[in-house]
């Protein structure tokens, strides 16, 4: 923990989530908070995907299912149930968690393109059970009434809160993989990475390495789920896991600069905010599509390390500041 | 005396320019130009277009005195939910809109609805009949479709009238809105005296109906229905023309509708499809457009006859129209509370809000139309309206062959 307090990525982190909390603070700005929500919430994926791809070089295709499954989890405890939100959120985030180990026990024997096709059959086999699933309402889902919010003070009290919570699992997040990058168990993740075999040979229990790794990749995207699929005030199976999300994380990550906590953050805030800016540009807005694609793949080209290899190749004292 | 002509003369001036206030209107919305929902929600955009461009030719909205021009404030949403709430909290607040339109579709509505009803701003939805919606709490949320549930009860009603003793079999999309048809239609049929003989959910994008197939004819069901969306739609329809199954009545969702039906031949004909309205229907209008004036000016613009997704969107606009030049204002209460007494019946059918605390806004008003395919005498296709028996077209062709 001491060694943490004295790297500067740690105090960097604490400032960006001071500032996202502190921005649309200032002036109430909701349209701001809105923006930066989307931002916050692919960040929590992306760096969470970034412990599996990125330090284990484990490709998962169906990471959203964490996602989805939390947001499943929270809302049915938060409105069927009639818990409090933030009690909803982590109890979810720790059923998730427990479900992705079992999971991961299973599928983690297997490696490269397999394992990457078994991901897509996770999510796909939870979508179709959640979709007949009758206490989740099926296909048609679950809807928020405007009564679950008056714990939180009302909707416009409860979207704040939100968004505050939101901002602390991305905080949480970016330590937690800056955290395991610098203990002994992301060293083992890195063996895995670099030849899964010598690792075992040196002593890594790879599954159980593995195992633990998918799990806690799971717990904060679940959380943040279930906090989301709240504040979105519905959910359903096709919106829940849809698959383009977990493409779009590899995309954020790889444009950032997988393994690195600053280049998941940096990858997930430009790509979300670029699509945002495209989206809602007078001029831009019929090409949006063509020109985020036109760009990612001028980024992937020039710079495949992602932006923060460039970065490091640019100016290579930032490493030492980054990392 | 130059002096006093050129004073008099900017006075008038003056005069002239406030007598005429134009003052402008946004009205804010999203439309899935990409994604899945693109063509549904393109024909609503239509409707609302027509809708704009013929209010202001006219002048604007006349309301207390004051003439509106209107304009839009809109982005794509991608049909995911995602950034609704994100587009809709940009139009209240950096836009400025006084109204909103939802997006296309009941989840992307129910997700919007989250956003408007904290600023207490109106929504009129088009596209959006799941009822769960209205049973939320919302105060602001006015639905102009008729609501889900009511999609196959009409096909039941027409059923019961032709043949009581029909046999049924459910066959449908495992999909949000086609289980929330599907689900209270099936209770009402049993209601209704009927013998469900089979109930099946099929998966999205089913391309072999096959051993489903087998499973009705061997049900013995005289009567089938249920569908989702096109794709599964045309397949299911063409796959039972080629295992001759023997079917007195098929009823698809959704669909059907398109003109695009006709090009299946043989498996089009008799298919019976739910609609909220039809270019044949003639209700008399009192307010707006008649159904023709309207049909011939969508034609003309966009080349194309309109679907009942752009007679919801053309709609929406004539009744927040009608509200505004009742609340002699754009005041959201006083809109509020005449779109609550709202009871009028336009080019599009009836339309009338709950105003039940526990459903405010759902539609009551508005009734499900049903459409067959028949041949003309030429033996072309075409869709013709045979349920309300009211507004028939046609007569109900039963059994289809």
């Amino acid at each position: 923990m001491m060694t943490m307090l004295r790297r500067p990525l740690f105090w960097l982190i604490l400032l960006l989530a001071g500032i996202f909390a502190w921005l649309p603070v200032r002036g109430n700005n909701v349209a701001l908070r809105e923006d930066l929500i989307l931002v916050a919430v692919a960040i929590i994926l992306t760096s969470n995907l970034n412990l599996m791809i990125g330090y284990t070089g484990y490709v998962n295709f169906g990471h959203i299912v964490f996602y989805g499954l939390g947001g499943y989890l929270g809302l049915y405890l938060a409105t069927v149930r009639g818990w409090h939100l933030v009690i909803s959120a982590l109890v979810a985030g720790v059923l998730v968690s427990l479900v992705a180990l079992l999971f991961g026990l299973g599928i983690l024997r297997l490696r490269g393109a397999y394992f990457a096709l078994a991901t897509i059959g996770v999510l796909v086999a939870v979508q179709a059970f959640v979709a007949n699933f009758e206490p989740w309402g099926r296909s048609t889902g679950m809807y928020v009434s405007f009564d679950s919010y008056a714990p939180l003070g009302g909707p416009r009290h409860a979207l704040w809160t939100t968004y505050f919570l939101v901002i602390g699992v991305m905080a949480l997040s970016l330590l937690l993989s800056l955290a395991i990058k610098s203990s002994k168990f992301g060293l083992g993740l890195f063996a895995i990475r670099e030849d899964e075999d010598a690792a075992i040979v040196l002593g890594v229990n790879a599954t159980v390495y593995k195992a633990i790794i998918y799990s806690v990749s799971a717990f904060l995207p679940a959380v943040a789920g279930a906090l989301m699929f709240f504040k979105n005030g519905m959910i359903d199976p096709s919106i829940a896991f849809e698959y383009m999300l977990s493409l779009e994380g590899i995309v954020m990550l790889m444009l950032g600069g997988s393994g690195t906590v600053a280049g998941a953050a940096l990858g997930a805030g430009l790509y979300e905010r670029l699509r945002s800016y495209l989206l809602t540009s007078p001029r831009l807005s019929e090409f949006h599509l063509v020109i985020a694609g036109g760009l990612l793949l001028l980024v992937i080209r020039l710079a495949p390390g992602g932006l923060i290899g460039w970065l490091y190749r640019l100016i290579p004292h930032s490493r030492e500041v980054v990392e | 005396m130059k002096r006093a002509t050129l004073i008099s003369f900017l006075l008038c001036t003056c005069l002239a320019v406030s007598c005429l206030a134009q003052q402008t209107i946004t009205i804010g919305f999203t439309v899935s130009r990409t994604g899945a929902l693109n063509v549904d929600s393109l024909e609503q955009y239509r409707g609302f277009e027509l809708w704009r461009d013929t209010v202001n030719a006219s002048g604007g909205i006349k309301a207390g005195g004051k003439g509106y021009k209107v304009q839009f404030a809109s982005y794509d949403d991608e049909s995911n939910t995602k950034r609704v709430q994100q587009l809709y909290t940009r139009m209240i607040l950096e836009d400025k809109a006084d109204f909103l339109f939802s997006p296309y579709s009941s989840s992307l509505t129910a997700t919007a609805a989250i956003v408007t009803e904290q600023y207490e701003k109106i929504m009129l939805t088009t596209g959006a009949a799941e009822e769960k919606t209205y049973k939320l709490g919302n105060q602001h949320l006015f639905q102009m479709f008729a609501p889900a549930s009511q999609y196959l009860t009409a096909a039941l009603d027409a059923l019961k009238a032709k043949d009581p003793k029909a046999t049924v079999a459910f066959v449908y999309e495992d999909a949000s809105f086609s289980v929330a048809v599907v689900t209270p239609a099936k209770t009402y049929a049993q209601q209704l005296g009927f013998n469900v003989v089979f109930t099946e959910a099929y998966a999205p994008n089913t391309t072999d109906f096959s051993a489903l197939i087998d499973k009705v004819i061997s049900s013995k069901a005289t009567v089938l229905l249920g569908g989702g969306h096109y794709a599964d739609g045309s397949t299911l329809a063409r796959q039972l023309t080629g295992h001759k199954v023997p079917l007195k009545m098929i009823t698809l969702l959704v669909a059907p509708d398109s003109p695009q039906w006709s090009e299946l031949g043989d498996a089009a004909y008799g298919v019976i499809v739910p609609s909220q309205w039809e270019p044949q229907s003639t209700f008399k209008a009192e307010y707006g457009p008649s159904g023709a004036d309207f049909g011939n000016a969508y034609t003309a613009k966009y080349n194309a006859p309109p679907s009942y997704e752009s007679a919801g969107g053309y709609a929406s606009g004539l009744i927040l129209q009608r509200a505004i030049e009742q609340a002699g204002g754009i005041d959201t209460a006083k809109v509020t509370q005449a779109l609550n007494a709202t009871d009028i019946t336009t080019f599009y059918g009836r339309t009338r809000f709950s105003t039940q605390p526990n459903e405010h806004g759902l539609q009551v008003g508005h009734t499900i139309f049903l459409a067959q395919w028949q041949k003309d005498k030429s033996s072309k296709l075409v869709k013709q309206v045979v349920w309300p028996l009211a507004g028939k077209s046609a007569d109900l062709l039963y059994p289809i062959h």
